[in-house]
């Protein structure tokens, strides 16, 4: 048997301890605020899937394909509209939308963008022989003409005062009609051709996509010559490789990991308030919770600052509605949620509450944090007398049970604003119809629908006030925080993300600080 | 010769009712997890929109009809379409299959190059100061959570020591943290059970006699004991081989690395039937192969195992 003195002991922790301490290469080049690279590298949380914009909408392909593509109209990061392939456009009749169309674009391959291009992506997307999966974002529409290249009419089933705004989002890519029609779908999706920023180069599933500068783009050639985009699935190495300098943006920085971005002297966090809600979307078919009062009490057993603070380092606001801050109609003069525990004991009194079981059904990282804000407020309502049940389920498990509606009580939602106006949100998920349709109070509903249909912004006003009054009683969801967005990105790249998870590439909005 | 055939064709035989089986569970039990289409559609495409893509991928058919289909199409060497990448699922698995055997080989040279020599040198210089520091690594190494070490590697030699990329594929460098990190569980058996082999060989009859024959130090190591020990050391080896090809994910996840495992993983999640049932048929294959091989050695180390 071999005997290690003590001595010899200590000398090898002291060693181990000397390793662990060893200052970060990194942290010494506290200067590295300008590059003179010319290829800009993004890591994402999962990689693409598909790059024909009609045939997805999830962030990780579309952070790829609002870049290859253009739409009509563009959302900005300050969540106001501006001219994209459409220049102007106007409301002509009050079905009739006319459009203004960009002359000398032309396509990645050469070909040039014309209003056949915009009739031919937009009739795409809703075309039953396209099988498209945004199939159900422009049914507004009841018919298109071009009656020249540069100009494009559409006619509405009914006034659509939210059309240039769909326009802007998934669906609204316009991609190349002759291209398409001539190769197909499947040679189109390998082999993107768009009239945006940057072009296809090459894709390695799951390992590198690469995209190179468009030099003849509209909105003027973007800063780098290249866009490489990694999928890095977890957290700590993608957070590794952008402390590194591997790459120059991440997403999905958790708000608990700031901390380390900040902490180092080369990188920041950039974030934005998300268009758009963390929920507790409730099943208001399965009693208890058909009862408003139950509804009113659990909403109001949350403490919401806490988990701001506890569990997203500050990194959200506490909502005061349906209506996410930053959209249309959003009423600042409202008081945020309150938390108020021996009301909501009063109330679950009240309401005549018996001990039901409550379930929440959570996802882990379906929205960040869910599993730990659910963890949280099950203690928050179990201090106020409600027999809660937790249960975790898994991300398809949830997509099949808001399929069928089978939810057994509150579970974890992110609506997102599309279109920065309530229509786009509660009225699109909440709706009549709508994939979280547990609950209808016929005033809402006429509400609701007649402010989509109506042109008069004050009378929209007026009706989403009303609205959000009858939410608050009813509370079809428990809105629980508006969090921030974050990216970590290296502090020579000058780039503000949007709040709608939208990725632009855009001079007005990205370029490297050179030395 | 005859006799050996009939031994090959029953294994053959064997092997083809186990891929049989394995691609069968998959299937099932796939198709029992759940389904597809809401995950590919908005949250708020109607009933309607579902029921159609649904029919189009053939999924509202029956299961045993489904089944015939799929069995007549793999017959063909057809594995269906990717429903979440929309190309034909053996496109899809091909091109994850490079990384995979790379990565998978490459571990396995380093863990067995390293952990052979190892386990041989501990038990010859059984209770040394070697012997104890080489199986207390080796238990970390089988007892640390591949997680845990992987990220450890990138923080201590990436991030700190700034010696290798983080992640991702590329040249030489990009393969050190993930094959080390892969590697190690299957480095730290090997040298554990080759240590206890060659133990257990040293003290044999054989060995005292041909020492006691004057037989030099180094011949009674390499030929005659470890011949004898090489037994139980290929077969863990060979086992751990396809545990290295097949069982990768948590590695190529940390290290984004783009291979079979991590894409059957996702496929899961995205409940795209062709892409598992595609993976987890070569995984199956690879190891039946494996197999194979470790048959093969046996016979040629051992003369006994020719006659069984």
């Amino acid at each position: 048997m071999v005997q290690v003195t003590r001595r010899e002991l200590l000398k090898g922790a002291a060693a181990l301890g000397a390793a662990a301490a060893l200052p970060d290469p990194l942290l010494r080049r506290a200067d590295a605020q300008t590059t003179q690279k010319r290829e800009l590298i993004w890591a994402q949380g999962g990689d693409v899937s598909k790059f024909d914009p009609h045939f997805s909408t999830s962030s990780n392909d579309i952070r790829v394909s609002f870049n290859i593509f253009d739409n009509l109209t563009s959302r900005h990061p300050d969540g106001k509209l501006y001219p994209g392939l459409a220049t102007e456009w106007k409301l002509t009749a009050p079905t009739t939308w006319t459009f203004k169309l960009r002359q000398g674009v032309k396509y990645h391959n050469g070909d040039t963008f014309t209003s056949a291009d915009a009739k031919f992506s937009i009739e795409r997307t809703y075309d039953p022989a396209a099988k498209t999966m945004v199939a159900t974002a422009l049914t507004t529409i009841d018919q298109i003409e071009a009656p020249d290249a540069a100009t494009l009419v559409i006619h509405t089933k009914k006034p659509d005062p939210l059309l240039p705004a769909r326009l802007a989002f998934y669906g609204g890519q316009i991609v190349p009609s002759k291209y398409v029609q001539a190769f197909g779908n499947d040679v189109f999706n390998s082999k993107p051709v768009g009239t945006g920023p940057v072009r296809f180069v090459s894709w390695v599933k799951d390992d590198r996509l690469v995209l190179e500068a468009n030099p003849d783009y509209w909105g003027g050639r973007i800063d780098v010559d290249r866009v490489s985009v990694r999928s890095i699935p977890e957290t700590a190495p993608r957070i590794a490789a952008l402390l590194k300098g591997e790459v120059d943006i991440i997403t999905q920085l958790p708000a608990d990991q700031g901390e380390r971005v900040t902490g180092n002297a080369s990188t920041r966090v950039a974030g934005a308030l998300y268009a758009g809600l963390y929920v507790l979307a409730v099943n208001s078919k399965r009693p208890p919770l058909d009862n408003p009062l139950v509804k009113q009490a659990l909403s109001m057993a949350i403490d919401r600052e806490a988990i701001v603070k506890e569990l997203w380092r500050g990194r959200g606001v506490v909502p005061n509605g349906p209506i996410a801050k930053g959209d249309n109609h959003f009423d600042p003069s409202l008081p945020p949620l309150a938390y108020n525990p021996g009301a909501a004991r009063d109330l679950l009194k009240k309401a005549g509450y018996k001990n039901e079981e409550i379930w929440i059904e959570t996802t882990v990282a379906y929205v960040s944090n869910d599993k730990q804000m659910s963890e949280a407020i099950q203690g928050m309502w179990k201090d106020v007398g409600v027999n809660v049940k937790l249960e975790v389920i898994e991300y398809s498990v949830r997509a099949q049970k808001n399929r069928e509606k089978s939810f057994k009580g509150v579970f974890w939602s992110d609506p997102t604003s599309t279109l920065g106006d309530p229509d786009g949100m509660m009225w699109r998920l909440l709706g009549p119809g709508g994939p979280q349709d547990y609950w209808r109070d016929a005033r809402w509903d006429e509400l609701g629908s007649a402010a989509r249909f109506s042109v008069d912004e004050k009378f929209r006003a007026e009706a989403y006030r009303e609205m959000t009054k009858i939410f608050l009683e009813h509370l079809p969801w428990l809105p629980v925080i508006q969090p921030y967005e974050d990216y970590g990105i290296q502090k020579y790249v000058e780039w503000t993300p949007n709040p709608n998870q939208q990725f632009e590439l855009r001079r007005f909005n990205f370029k490297l600080r050179r030395a | 010769m005859r006799a050996v055939l009939g031994f090959l064709g029953a294994k053959l035989l064997r092997a083809l009712v186990a891929v049989w089986l394995v691609t069968t569970v998959v299937f099932v039990v796939m198709r029992l997890s759940g389904d597809p289409v809401p995950l590919l559609l908005p949250p708020d495409a109607p009933t309607s929109e579902i029921m159609r893509v649904r029919r189009e991928l053939g999924l509202d058919r029956a299961l045993p009809i489904q089944y015939a289909v799929f069995a007549g199409n793999i017959l063909r060497g057809d594995f269906g379409r990717s429903i979440h990448f929309r190309e034909p699922a053996f496109a899809v698995v091909r091109g994850y299959l490079g990384a995979t055997v790379e990565l998978g080989l490459t571990s396995f040279f380093l863990a067995a190059l390293v952990a052979v020599p190892i386990g041989v040198f501990s038990a010859i210089r059984r209770n040394s100061l070697v012997d104890h520091a080489a199986m207390a690594v080796a238990l970390v190494g089988q007892a640390a959570p591949t997680f845990y070490l992987g990220i450890l590697f990138i923080l201590l030699l990436s991030l700190k020591a700034d010696l290798f990329p983080t992640g991702g594929r590329g040249d030489v460098t990009h393969l050190v943290l993930p094959a080390l990190t892969l590697g190690a569980f299957t480095m730290a058996s090997i040298a554990r059970l080759t240590r206890s082999a060659v133990l257990e060989v040293l003290h044999a009859d054989y060995i005292r006699t041909a020492r006691a024959k004057g037989v030099a130090e180094w011949v009674v190591i390499t030929k005659h004991t470890l011949k004898n020990a090489a037994l139980p050391i290929v077969t863990i080896t060979g086992l751990q081989f396809g545990t290295l090809l097949g069982g990768a994910v948590v590695t190529e996840t940390v290290f984004a690395w783009p291979g079979i495992g991590r894409l059957a993983i996702q496929s899961i999640y995205n409940r795209d039937y062709p892409v598992v049932q595609c993976a987890v048929f070569f995984s199956a294959v690879m190891f039946i192969v494996i197999n194979f091989a470790i048959d093969a050695i046996y016979g040629f180390l051992d003369p006994r195992a020719r006659l069984r």
